[in-house]
């Protein structure tokens, strides 16, 4: 999965490249976040506005990230188009993830959690 | 009532190949009329069965065929897919039941069945003769449809 990522400060931030996110990509973005994780990155910015498509392969991966990172940090969403919104809230993961709609929103409240 | 007419797609059980279906649907949608997010939903859907065949009907094997039947009715899309793996029981799959506050309590998967369970408008299941057949179908909406029906293959 081709994946744009820089740190601004103490926080990650991540943007697939891929227009989808789905089973076959899934595997890869799960595996990318487990090694920023365990690379000590606490605060995440998944930045989707490049995305198009996830299913709930794709839903699981991002999910397995907040696990990972649990109470000690967090990952957050940033730019979801409406389309891919739609599974965010049938899946009601629009109450579990803090999903802003500008990279600087996302940023502004990590920095305030650090 | 006959289909007015009747798409079939076949491709080899591989994960990478489930986009061209879903590629396929999301045409058929916005040739439908279908608004951005119904038509996300839709290939959603397709994508997600067709994902559970490969994954657990055949589990991750390759060499396999899955095929997607798109039947087009004046009222309604109907999709069959069709596998000759695993017969799988979707009845057993539980409710997305979690706790939004509870990190630990969030699904990372089952989360598939539920999403056609609740976006379709009817699913059934059989095994016939060995083949699986999930069938689903998706009603349309007012101001959804074709407008000539003769764009799509006719059986």
């Amino acid at each position: 999965m081709q994946l744009q990522q820089r740190h601004t400060g103490s926080v990650l931030v991540v943007k697939p490249l891929e227009k989808r996110i789905d089973a076959s990509t899934a595997m890869d973005l799960k595996q990318k976040m487990n090694e920023w994780i365990d690379a000590g990155n606490r605060r995440i910015v998944l930045n989707l506005s490049q995305v198009d498509f996830i299913d709930s392969s794709g839903l699981g991966a991002i999910i397995s990230g907040l696990k990972k990172i649990g109470n000690d940090g967090d990952l957050v969403i940033c730019m979801v188009k409406e389309t891919v919104m739609s599974l965010f809230r049938l899946t009601r993961m629009d109450r579990v993830f803090d999903i802003f709609t500008s990279e600087e929103a996302a940023l502004a409240a990590l920095s305030q959690k650090g | 009532m006959d289909a007015a007419g009747t798409l079939k797609l076949i491709i080899e059980s591989k994960l990478e190949n489930i986009s061209l279906i879903g590629s396929a649907v999301r045409g058929i949608a916005g040739m439908l009329s279908m608004d951005a997010i119904s038509g996300y939903q839709l290939e959603l859907c397709v994508v997600e069965a067709v994902t559970n065949v490969t994954k657990h009907a055949y589990h991750g094997e390759s060499g396999h065929s899955v095929e997607v039947d798109i039947l087009l009715y004046p009222d309604r899309l109907t999709f069959k897919i069709y596998d000759r793996g695993d017969t799988m029981d979707l009845s057993r799959i539980e409710p997305l039941a979690f706790d939004p506050s509870k990190v630990e309590s969030l699904p990372e998967r089952g989360m598939g069945v539920f999403i056609l369970k609740t976006l379709m408008d009817e699913i059934s299941y059989e095994t016939v003769n060995g083949q699986n057949i999930l069938t689903m179908i998706k009603y349309l909406k007012t101001g959804e449809g074709l407008s000539s029906p003769t764009v799509l293959i006719r059986n």
